[in-house]
């Protein structure tokens, strides 16, 4: 997070973490095609001849929160692959907020695991408390064969603390709701630790309200609570 | 908010100074191709305020205002105007007294303002008269003369204004965009082999450390041994010695069991001290003191004696002993006292493990002394030179080893089965003493076997160098 007092201007660093394939950089092209241009800076990508992400995605979100207060919110992907750990290692660095894209396969039940593991081991590494990192997880591609279940990701979103979501990032399904419940989580965080309403005057329902009028999502979203999935 | 010190431009993906990102000769060709284009002249500033790019020509009505100190100093408070002009919202308009303007447009990149830029002076299209603005700076200023010189001063529309200005902030923000992505990928290019370098030296340092740490337990391991070796044989010899005497009578006349008692010490004694020897051996042999002096020697006595000092040992398992020597043999080159080990060594080995009523066959011939040096490296058919070589083969026809044992045999203290070893007795020191001596005279040694068919042991000693 940054605050800048002078140009009252608040940044926010959320990162997509997962394993390769799993569907990271397409949800922040669903955001991008999502969102009103003038919400949005171009989505940077940079991607390999076979379409991975080779270093990170950046789509920049820019919102007023209330009068004469602008958030930025900055949304990166880290590369999937195994072999890129020093990258994902350095795009972690400085995150406020984290959504996990797990891949609802069954065949890649092993690679989620491995992939989040890898995450609070470069979250420590980073000197982050990986506990206390807002966190969401979204199991993307449901609308491929040999899922795991509704009632199976919804008994063990139950066991979790993380609030899952479900979504189809290809269609533009269900990516939206993940970014304004990981938005909510990491204002939470936030205002926890930093106390922005008092120093900085800004209040979380207002940059929500914002955000999602803004994103055209016409049902309340409500407080995100934890567990359960969505 | 980050532990280390990776730039803010990196952790955040933000673009610092306009100047990170853009190159300055590639903008102000932009800036001048956009002036041939549109003939107004423009000028990008970074959100510091310094000039980065500037195409311009000068207005013929500005060098008639200029020549003048009142114009002169009009002119320098508009421009000084426009460039301290920091738009807060969108575009903003800047009146200049010639009734010229200059549009002051800001670059804002991921909702940041990251620096501006000015088109003008330009003359409004909708401008018909000379402003009195002009003309009551200086008593000395032509109305026409002024009315011609603004006429040849670009001319614009609103409208039309309002799209080149937006043009031309799509290519900047399209060369901002460019630039910084490149500079983002360079910069995190950089940084990942500097992370991955720094946890791969941390991990060599460690490895470096183990290695270090392995290697001084094994200078202390020999050194360990040596010292062992040596106090041991010491009190060992008396003993021998002193049954020796027993044995011998010195000390009065034996009787029935008390000389066999005394025969079995002596001859566990023996056992004990060649134990001790193969170990100083083996620990001389791996520190690479051991001296070889190889002369001439002839395979065929060589082996004949063989046959002859184990013939008793065979003749008691009923073992049949053979020696095959094709003619015309290289010499055997090695030194007596060691290669002598070696094959009594081979031979005590092959006679163990063969059955009663087998054959132990000893053979030479001519055979390839493995080169030397890099064998499959780059020219090697030229650097090598072949060398003759004697062949001496120690062929059994025991129980033979399996293929996975054929590396691991040589090794000390290994035996192939563990039962044999109470079996057949022995240290399990033999045949890596054995390879370590045929090394020693720059030969090989190797097994050829199937578990149940046999084992043959193939030597190979290479005649010496050419000096």
């Amino acid at each position: 997070m940054q605050l800048d007092f002078k140009t009252r201007e608040l940044t926010l660093k959320l990162v997509y973490y997962g394993p390769a394939l799993s569907g990271k950089t397409t949800n922040l092209q669903a955001i991008h095609e999502l969102v009103a241009p003038e919400l949005r800076g171009r989505l940077m990508t940079l991607e390999t001849k076979d379409d991975r992400t080779l270093f990170f995605d950046l789509l920049p979100l820019v919102l007023q929160a209330g009068r004469n207060l602008q958030v930025r919110i900055k949304l990166f992907t880290v590369p999937g692959q195994v072999i890129h750990n020093a990258t994902r290692r350095l795009v972690l660095q400085g995150a406020d907020g984290v959504a996990f894209i797990a891949d609802s396969q069954r065949a890649e039940t092993k690679a989620n695991a491995a992939a989040f593991q890898n995450l609070r081991l470069n979250l420590v590494e980073n000197g982050l408390d990986a506990a206390k990192m807002p966190l969401i997880i979204q199991f993307n591609k449901r609308d491929m064969p040999d899922i795991r279940s509704d009632a199976e990701i919804d008994l063990m979103a139950q066991r979790g603390r993380e609030p899952v979501y479900k979504a189809v990032a290809l269609r533009g399904q269900g990516v939206l709701e993940s970014l304004v419940g990981l938005v909510t989580i990491t204002l939470e965080a936030l205002e926890a630790q930093h106390q922005l309403a008092d120093k900085f005057g800004l209040r979380p329902e207002v940059l929500l309200g914002e955000l999602q009028t803004r994103l055209g999502m016409k049902t309340e979203i409500g407080r995100i609570g934890r567990g359960g999935a969505r | 908010m980050s532990s280390t010190t990776t730039s803010n431009e990196l952790v955040m993906g933000e673009v610092g100074r306009l100047e990170q990102v853009v190159d300055r000769r590639a903008l102000a060709e932009v800036c001048r191709s956009f002036h041939d284009l549109f003939a107004l002249p423009v000028r990008v500033f970074s959100a510091e305020g310094v000039l980065l790019a500037d195409a311009h020509e000068e207005q013929a009505v500005c060098a008639y205002v200029n020549g003048l100190a009142n114009g002169r100093a009009a002119c320098t408070s508009v421009v000084d105007a426009v460039k301290r002009l920091e738009p807060d919202g969108g575009s903003v308009t800047h009146p200049c007294f010639t009734g010229a303007e200059y549009r002051v447009v800001p670059m804002v990149y991921q909702g940041r303002r990251i620096g501006r830029f000015v088109i003008g002076p330009y003359v409004p299209a909708e401008m018909k008269e000379v402003p009195r603005s002009l003309l009551v700076l200086d008593s000395r200023i032509d109305p026409e003369k002024s009315r011609g010189l603004l006429g040849q001063m670009p001319r614009v529309r609103a409208d039309t204004l309002i799209r080149i200005e937006e043009h031309f902030s799509r290519i900047l923000d399209l060369i901002l965009f460019s630039g910084h992505r490149a500079f983002l990928t360079s910069q995190m290019h950089v940084a990942s082999v500097r992370q991955s370098y720094r946890e791969l030296a941390e991990k060599n340092d460690s490895l470096q450390e183990a290695y270090d740490r392995l290697k001084e337990l094994d200078r202390l391991k020999s050194n360990f041994l040596a010292t062992v070796s040596h106090e041991l044989r010491t009190p060992l010899t008396s003993i021998i010695g002193y049954s020796d005497m027993l044995a011998a009578g010195i000390a009065g006349e034996l009787v029935g069991e008390q000389k066999e008692f005394v025969e079995t010490i002596r001859s566990k004694g023996d056992h004990l001290l060649a134990l001790i020897t193969s170990l100083l051996d083996l620990n001389k042999l791996e520190q690479g003191t051991v001296r070889v002096e190889r002369e001439r020697l002839d395979a065929k006595d060589m082996l004949r004696e063989l046959q002859k000092t184990f013939a008793p040992a065979a003749a008691k398992k009923g073992i049949k002993l053979v020696v095959e020597v094709e003619p015309d043999v290289p010499p055997l080159w090695a030194d007596p006292v060691r290669i002598r080990q070696v094959l009594f060594n081979l031979t005590e080995n092959a006679i163990k493990f063969t059955p009663a009523g087998g054959t132990v066959r000893f053979v030479a011939r001519e055979g390839i002394a493995d080169p030397e040096g890099d064998g499959g490296g780059m020219g090697a058919v030229l650097l090598l030179t072949p060398r003759r070589a004697l062949e001496i083969r120690i062929v059994d026809s025991g129980v033979g080893i399996s293929e996975v044992e054929h590396a691991r045999i040589f090794d000390a203290f290994y035996q192939v089965d563990g039962g044999s070893t109470r079996e057949h007795g022995g240290t399990g020191l033999g045949l890596s003493i054995v390879k370590r001596l045929v090394e020693a005279h720059g030969g090989t040694i190797q097994v050829e076997s199937e578990a149940g068919q046999g084992a043959s042991f193939i030597v190979t000693i290479p005649e010496p160098e050419e000096p």
